[in-house]
């Protein structure tokens, strides 16, 4: 039913910290338990708190928090959980080794949100539509989740449960996202359908191929918003590593993908659009990967 | 012609008309200087919130306020209301408002319906009293589309309305009809040689303008009452307030403030003024209430259409006879439907000449959020269905669309209905010949594509479509007016030659005060930048209706120009005394290196005064101010015409359409702010194109929600990033002149939209071959479509490109 909810006035009362170490961060989680929330850029989570949606008595703020910032190379790259959207979107790096994670941070939304949005804030939100998480799944990212009792590693697969769920413990803070080392002969490439950039995608898919002459002898595709959580296409990547491939080859691959999404019907677009449009997307984007990993024309 | 306008037409190079300055509220805005309804702030200032109703259809049976007060708040409910039922939109003349409305809801009409409001300290208060507020409902049957609320048996939604002095009863929930017939279409359709029949949908979007209805209130200490609020005309607030609260006039003053874009949604005075009013009175103390976005979504729609159309024509393209049948859903109020059927049929009778003709509307009650009137009123629509139709006879007759189009359309001498059956008037200036050739030179309408011809991924289409809107509501009849239509100002000269302009007149943002300063300096010949636009209120203007069909330069400009050359006339009389010359042997001009207007005598070279110089003496000698004050009512309602011609590319993979180019031409007579109008006509194609692919507002069938939930995310208007590069828009303005309006200007805002669904239809049938008959073409229903049409569709999936064309 109709609740009066809106975007304009923040109803709720809630004390709010700004911790400058982890420490004084696990410290707040254990003193105000489950009714505290982290925040860090807070374009999700106080929308969701001002609709409502979300009454945390204690917003524990990460933005001061120097070990969540910045980002290091080290066989691979790890990002801190508080880079911003528009770090990542503007990163030499990242355009260049990380193809498809730049494209999604780009059409990530617009300025405003993209410059106070954080990636640890898109994955820990859990939304199916996540724009950051296709192509982290397709760089085989992990987390580093830590707490007082230690750090644990997960990879990114096994970090989303279902919308807005995800394997964070209570008393864990998501410290930083690992991609895999980029190896010769990959690319990438993200592909989003929504009205415009800035709105939130009906479907998006991130691709990443690699390429030993004309054979893909490695690939992973991932979709969002076709299924409770974003989700990798196993069965297409299977289908097509190892493979020559031609446009019937992709065509074939990106039917498979559309196949295994469970899409939903919503006032963004139907069930049908989306899973036609994922078929669509993926195959453009496998596309594009493939001419991007330096590979021939598909004939 | 006056003298000022033989001047004009002369092109004196230092006329303002058609000059593009900087704007006076330019710097303003930029800076964020400027002052709109929710930057009033006032000391002892309460905020207001208001409880709305979650069903769409119920009795409220009780409503407890006590723990809201407890909290602090002042509450109001239908309880403390005047039991006044109005009409929010008293442009029409008594004996045609359907009054069904009170300040708070008697029963729940539709989701979002004001039902009980507070103020409080804080908005986080007002905030946690509303919520302290208990409704006891009881559900009533929802009705959400116009189908089944027409059914017999089905809830009344209205039991009765007021319409005039008469409580009138409400018979299956049509809230109003209209039938008008001009010749015989029996005898018309059997004179044709080719009928046809076409069903078209439009849909409810919502008005998407940026600022949400806002108002403040400050009860003062003589028991007036000063108001400032998102409105298209301060004195009908005024009026409304003062009916509505039994408070006299003279003590009702509404301040202008500046709008942030309405586009037709404040023609009605909004929904939320009275509200905050009565909570104010109650406080005893300034209230401010500020409408949320969602809010807002649930106050107004587009007037949503169902339009059959028949037309009968000779083989050679002459069109016979028409008959159009029109259902429109209204929503829960009816806030100006009798007019809307009207325009429905002014609209189309307007287009092509039709000496048989039929027209019956109806329009129905449900229970979704209010229609209400959105940039064209009615033309949208209408333009639409007719435009989509004629292209589709010009294929059907071997005709090329455009010569179709050329020798049916209501052009010079014609008649034109400004504002359906009794807003009439024949037409004086007719620049569409000349916009048709240059927009089809211009998109290169002779070598679109063959509809249908194309098979790759990508496909091209142009389309085209025109129509107009009117220029204000004025006609030549003396008495029985459905409509009022009138404004007036007062211009004052000062002691230093620059001037005052003070007129209640609204500017929605598109520069029509603008367009004021300039016809005045122009008229009293001084430099636009000695003309100031006053600030003002209803207690120190006369009377303007509310700038809405496309009348604020046509209309208000008029009655500046008129208060100006009154003024003129008075300084002319007063520099006669000064230079010993008779007042008919004198000129203005504006003097650059003075800067100043300079009275001088063309026969006498050595009699020459500055403005000012005239009006400090006045001041000196005690002669008086020199100032006048005037009303104006035009006699005509001239068309403002425009022609769309737009390229479309179609991905058939996605459905996804972008707008490669497009060519718009406008007749506004002369123009006045070419900038400003320029950018009319961008900003018409953008609302235009997001009403024809992707705007909507759907309720769910069983709650009456929105489905978006008031959420302004996934129904907005196109944005840069969906629209063409501004070098693909090409603009053109027609070489004409309107006899009637000043210095030749007629209207141009409501216009620059009006053709645009239909010349998207018209593109994607180019592109695609297939016809769309229901807004909005999403990229799903070209999908679907394509399947349709192309059963084999699917399969070709890898003969294609898969990448996209760079942009």
């Amino acid at each position: 039913m109709y609740i009066a909810t809106n975007t304009h006035i923040l109803v709720a009362e809630f004390d709010y910290v700004e911790p400058t170490t982890l420490e004084e961060v696990f410290w707040h989680l254990s003193e105000h338990g489950p009714q505290a929330r982290l925040i860090a850029g807070g374009t999700d989570l106080l929308v969701q708190m001002k609709m409502e949606r979300k009454n945390p008595a204690c917003l524990i703020s990460l933005a001061r928090v120097l070990e969540l910032q910045g980002m290091t190379s080290n066989s691979g790259l790890t990002v801190g959980a508080t880079a911003s959207i528009r770090s990542l979107a503007r990163s030499e790096p990242i355009g260049r080794h990380y193809t498809a994670l730049a494209e999604a941070c780009n059409a990530f939304s617009t300025i405003p949100i993209m410059v106070m949005a954080t990636l640890g804030g898109n994955l820990c939100n859990a939304s199916p539509a996540a724009d950051t998480a296709p192509p982290l799944l397709a760089f085989d990212a992990s987390v580093a989740l830590v707490s007082r009792a230690g750090q644990r590693v997960v990879p990114l697969e096994d970090f989303f449960l279902g919308p807005g769920q995800t394997a964070l413990r209570h008393d864990e803070v998501l410290r930083s996202v690992h991609l895999a080392e980029s190896v010769r002969g990959a690319g990438s490439a993200f592909v989003k359908v929504a009205r415009v950039a800035a709105d939130i995608s009906q479907v998006c898919a991130a691709v990443r191929v690699v390429r030993d002459g004309d054979h893909v002898i490695d690939c992973r595709i991932a979709l969002g918003a076709v299924a409770p959580t974003p989700v990798r296409a196993h069965r297409a990547e299977a289908f097509l590593t190892g493979q020559r491939p031609d446009r019937g080859r992709v065509d074939d691959a990106a039917r498979i993908a559309g196949e295994d999404t469970k899409p939903i019907t919503d006032v963004r677009a139907t069930q049908e659009y989306r899973r036609h449009a994922s078929r669509v997307i993926v195959r453009d984007a496998l596309t594009t990967a493939w001419l991007r990993a330096g590979g021939r024309e598909l004939k | 012609m006056t003298p000022a306008e033989r001047r004009y037409m002369s092109s004196d190079e230092l006329r303002a008309v058609g000059s593009v300055a900087w704007r006076k509220d330019g710097v303003a805005k930029v800076t964020g200087a400027e002052q709109y309804a929710p930057d009033i702030a006032l000391s002892r200032m309460w905020y207001a919130r208001v409880l709305r109703s979650p069903h769409a259809h119920a009795r409220i049976t009780r409503i407890d306020t006590s723990v809201a007060e407890a909290l602090g708040a002042v509450c109001l409910t239908f309880a403390d209301i005047p039991k006044v039922k109005y009409n929010e939109r008293i442009v029409s003349t008594p004996p045609h408002l359907y009054r069904d409305r009170y300040v708070l809801a008697d029963k729940a009409r539709h989701v979002g319906e004001a039902v009980a409001a507070v103020a409080a300290p804080t908005e986080a208060l007002a905030e946690k009293a509303l919520r302290a507020i208990k409704v006891d409902y009881e559900p009533l049957q929802t009705i959400l589309n116009a189908e089944d609320s027409m059914r017999s048996g089905a809830e009344p939604i209205h039991a009765s309305v007021r319409l005039g002095d008469a409580e009138i009863p409400i018979e299956n929930n049509v809230a109003v009809t209209r039938s008008i017939q001009v010749g015989d279409i029996d005898k018309g359709f059997a004179e044709s040689e080719f009928v046809i029949e076409r069903e078209f949908t439009t849909h409810p979007i919502y008005h998407a303008q940026m600022e949400t209805k806002s108002v403040v209130c400050r009860p003062e200490p003589d028991e007036a009452i000063t108001v400032w609020a998102t409105a298209q005309s301060i004195h009908n607030v005024r009026q409304l307030l003062g009916e509505i609260y039994s408070i006299p006039l003279h003590k009702v003053n509404v301040r202008r403030v500046a709008l942030g874009g309405t586009f037709g949604s404040s023609i009605q005075v909004n929904s939320v003024i009275p509200i905050c009013v009565g909570l104010a009175l109650r406080a005893l103390r300034p209230v401010k209430l500020v409408s949320t976005r969602e809010e807002d979504m649930y106050d107004h729609v587009r007037y949503p259409t169902n339009i059959r159309l028949r037309l009968g024509l000779k083989r050679d393209g002459t069109l016979v006879a028409g008959h159009m049948r029109a259902i429109v859903d209204i929503g829960a109020h009816n806030i100006q439907a009798f007019p809307f059927l009207g325009v429905l049929a002014g609209f189309w009778a307007s287009l092509y000449r039709l000496p048989h003709m039929k027209y019956e509307g109806r329009a129905v009650y449900t229970n979704r959020t209010p229609s209400c009137a959105m940039q064209g009123f009615g033309a949208p629509q209408v333009t639409f269905a007719v435009e989509s139709l004629m292209d589709e006879i010009a294929h059907e007759l071997g005709m090329d669309p455009i010569d179709l189009k050329l020798k049916n359309y209501v052009g010079l001498g014609g008649t034109f209905w400004g504002h359906g059956p009794t807003v009439q008037s024949i037409v004086r200036s007719d620049g569409v010949p000349e916009l048709v050739g240059l927009g089809a030179k211009k998109i290169g309408w002779k070598e679109r594509p063959r509809p249908g011809s194309q098979t790759g991924r990508y496909r091209r289409g142009i389309g085209m479509a025109r129509g107009f809107h009117t220029s204000g509501v004025g006609h030549p009849k003396a008495t029985g007016a459905e409509m009022i239509d009138y404004s007036g100002a007062f211009v004052k000269i000062n002691e230093d030659g620059s001037v005052d302009v003070v007129q209640s007149l609204m500017d929605h943002g598109g520069g029509t005060l603008e367009a004021i300063a300039k016809i005045v300096a122009d008229e009293l010949g001084v430099p636009l930048e000695k003309v100031g636009l006053s600030p003002v209120d209803t207690r120190t203007t006369v009377y303007d209706v509310t700038t809405h069909a496309t009348r604020g330069v046509y209309a208000g400009g008029a009655a500046a120009q008129k208060a100006a050359r009154k003024a003129k006339a008075i300084l002319l009389d007063y520099a006669s005394r000064l230079l010993g010359v008779l007042p008919e042997a004198l000129v203005i001009e504006p003097d650059v290196r003075l800067g100043q207007g300079v009275i001088h005598c063309p026969s006498l070279a050595d009699r020459r005064i500055t403005v000012g110089a005239v009006a400090k003496a006045c001041q000196v000698n005690s002669w008086g101010t020199i100032a006048a004050v005037e009303s104006l009512r035009q006699v005509n309602c001239p068309p403002a015409y425009v022609t769309y011609f737009v390229e479309v590319e179609v991905d058939t993979d996605t459905g996804n359409v972008r707008t490669r180019r497009a060519a718009i031409g406008s007749d506004c007579g002369t123009v006045v702010n070419p900038d400003l109008a320029a950018g009319q006509l961008t900003g018409g194609l953008s609302k235009g194109a997001g009403y024809a692919l992707i705007e909507d507002c759907r309720w769910d069938a069983q709650t009456g929600e929105l489905l978006s939930r008031g959420f302004w995310i996934d129904g907005k208007t196109p944005s840069v990033s969906e629209s063409p590069l501004l070098e693909d828009v090409h603009t053109d303005f027609a070489k004409t002149y309107e006899p009637s309006g000043p210095f030749g200007a007629k209207g141009l805002g409501e216009a620059s939209t009006n053709p645009c669904a239909g010349a998207y239809a018209n593109a994607l049938y180019n592109a695609l071959g297939v016809r769309f008959y229901e807004l909005p073409v999403t990229p799903e229903k070209i999908l679907a479509a394509l399947q349709r049409k192309e059963p084999a569709y699917d399969a070709r999936d890898e003969r294609r490109t898969a990448v996209a064309p760079a942009r």
